[in-house]
């Protein structure tokens, strides 16, 4: 039996009883202190920034400009002088690719940001607005994702021509839908949560409560939402100016000049395997790095 | 449910007039026309007659209005480079191409992909795992493109096992010509792989903490009964969703399979038809597959309903 008896207060202060043991830790601490526990994403971020710096610094450190071509050394295969050889002009293919890569990865971000600007903006109004404003403004996305996205690529890519602003356009204008109805329905939900209401009662200015509430709250879906747009933009470009429609030579990307190596494949395959490899390892680090975010920023696959 | 079929409806008759009028008009923004090439060589009076025959001396409004107005009619017009070409023809010739390689993708890819998110997920945490997931990122990092080029180059190129560019015609067009199939088959076939076996395994992984299965679990059920009749059934809806979008998505999706392989299919005519602006067989193209598409996203609807019985019929509230 217990009785009261057996209990004795073996003394403590308010204070004490008060301590907080262990330091508190935002979001954001705890999401980058599970990234660094996952070995595979803190590989692919090393890899990324490697890529990165390599893309800025990579066509210098050979002393190879990438437009000069030296017919006398065409086609040649990896050597001292040439790390990945010369291609049909004789140009430092090391060079291209890093140029190349640059190009891929500046239409992938670039679009990515549109994607993810305009997509918050418009989920933003349509929440914000309701009512018939979001029926049309919905109506509207639904049109645009029912129709098949590379035909529409294809299409203004033909239109505006072979360029950088173009693909931009191509590649982003039905991307931001389903940004925009993520973070229409978002808001939707946050509007009704109760520390909103809370911070309304309280007083809260409304850029508050965006800044406080509504912004933190959707940063790790935007996140998320980029790292799976980058692969997917990579990949587009790549294929486009592959088919022909894309950028097309001169201007360079990974794309263009995976479609000069095809020309070359049966003699020359190292001029094809060089970006192919480029290409993979974008991609691949982006993909991981994005599997490792959303294990660390998904609070559903917490435990 | 009528008023939800009929809202459909009129959305999919505006997507397609909106399809068709952008089309219309991003096409005539492109400088030049898609005679000049043939008709500039020409004498005068045959370019006029030539001009008159494809309708293009006519003013930019009144082509489209008689575009449309034939569209209608289900009547696309004459390609304005192949003399004689249409979009029926077109469709005749191309469609069974482009399906047949669509399918034998989306069967095998489909089918082991499903496998190996099953083995995935059963197995969960195991070496079989570890390299399911490892073999699915892989997968989905490497184009369709470079498997295309690099499977092109090691079993065409030096093995010489599979015929490097072609497809079978004729009597072969659905049953035969095997060999020709393979690379560009495998070539499609990855992403599906991918995709399935993460989509399969996420699923499982989801259902299998879900109480129900406990429950069967302290019955006593065995556990392959418990996979087979909990976990499977409940963990295949978003399996059966995604699926009629894999449909759709493959038939634009081959178009990088099909410039890399030179297969005659429905995508490798389109690119093609765009770069000489050839309006109606571009204008035949793009309102039918969006045409395909928008039925499929259709089907996808119904379907949620179908396999899972807790969503309310689009249109209904609960």
């Amino acid at each position: 039996m217990l009785t009261p008896d057996k209990f004795k207060i073996v003394g403590y202060t308010q204070e004490e009883a008060n301590k907080i043991d262990r330091p508190t830790i935002s979001y954001w601490q705890d999401a980058w202190r599970r990234l660094k526990k996952n070995p595979v994403a803190m590989v692919s971020l090393v890899v990324l920034c490697f890529l990165v710096i390599m893309v800025i610094i990579g066509p210098h450190i050979r002393g190879y400009d990438y437009i000069t071509m030296n017919v006398a050394e065409k086609n040649q295969g990896s050597s001292a002088k040439y790390w990945f050889g010369t291609d049909y002009l004789g140009r430092d293919l090391f060079s291209r690719i890093w140029v190349g890569a640059r190009a891929s990865i500046l239409i992938a971000l670039v679009a990515t940001a549109l994607k993810l600007i305009v997509g918050t903006l418009y989920g933003a109004a349509m929440a914000h607005f309701g009512g018939w404003v979001d029926d049309i403004l919905m109506r509207i996305i639904e049109v645009l994702n029912s129709l098949p996205n590379l035909l529409i690529t294809i299409l203004i890519m033909m239109v505006l021509g072979n360029n950088m602003f173009a693909l931009l356009v191509a590649l982003s204008i039905t991307a931001w839908c389903s940004t925009a109805r993520q973070v229409r329905g978002m808001i939707k939900q946050l509007k009704e949560t109760e520390y909103v209401y809370a911070a309304e009662v309280l007083g809260a200015k409304p850029l508050h409560i965006i800044i406080k509430h509504y912004v933190p709250n959707m940063l790790s879906i935007l996140i998320l939402n980029a790292s799976t747009a980058i692969p997917q933009f990579i990949f587009t470009e790549a294929g486009l100016s592959f088919l022909g429609i894309g950028l097309t030579a001169p201007e360079i990307s990974l794309g263009v000049l995976i479609s000069q190596g095809q020309k070359t494949l049966d003699f020359y395959p190292s001029q094809l395997v060089y970006p192919c490899v480029v290409l993979c390892v974008i991609v691949m680090a982006f993909n991981l790095l994005g599997d490792g975010l959303r294990d660390a920023l998904d609070p559903r696959l917490r435990q | 449910m009528a008023k939800y079929l009929i809202r459909r409806f009129c959305e999919l008759v505006l997507t397609i007039f909106l399809i068709a009028s952008a089309t219309f008009f991003l096409l005539e923004a492109v400088p030049g026309d898609p005679l000049s090439e043939r008709a500039d060589k020409l004498p005068v009076q045959s370019r006029e007659i030539l001009y008159k025959r494809y309708g293009l001396d006519k003013p930019m409004m009144e082509r489209y209005v008689l575009t449309m107005t034939r569209m209608c009619k289900g009547d696309f017009g004459e390609s304005f480079v192949y003399a004689g070409q249409t979009v029926g023809g077109l469709i005749h010739d191309r469609l069974p191409v482009s399906a047949r390689l669509g399918l034998q993708q989306m069967i095998l890819g489909v089918t082991v992909g499903l496998l190996l998110g099953i083995v995935a997920a059963t197995k969960r945490g195991t070496a079989i795992d570890y390299m399911v997931v490892g073999l699915s990122v892989l997968l989905i990092s490497i184009p369709h493109l470079i498997f295309g080029l690099m499977l092109q180059k090691i079993f065409a190129g030096t093995l010489r096992w599979f015929p490097t560019i072609g497809w079978p015609a004729g009597k072969d067009l659905w049953l035969g010509g095997w060999e020709y199939t393979v690379l560009p088959t495998l070539t499609g076939c990855f992403s599906y792989i991918a995709s399935y076996a993460r989509l399969l395994k996420t699923s499982m992984l989801d259902v299998v903490n879900q109480d129900y299965v406990l429950t069967a679990e302290s019955k006593g059920l065995s556990k392959g009964a418990i996979i087979r009749k909990h976990i499977l059934r409940n963990s295949f809806i978003p399996v059966m969703t995604q699926l009629p979008m894999s449909v759709g998505m493959c038939i634009t999706g081959s178009f990088f399979i099909e410039s890399i392989y030179s297969i005659p299919g429905i995508g490798q005519y389109y690119v093609t038809a765009v770069n000489n602006q050839d309006l109606s067989i571009v204008l035949g193209e793009t309102v039918l597959l969006s045409l395909l598409y928008i039925i499929i996203l259709f089907i996808t609807d119904i379907l949620y309903v179908v396999v899972d019985p807790r969503i309310a019929m689009p249109g209904q509230e609960h």
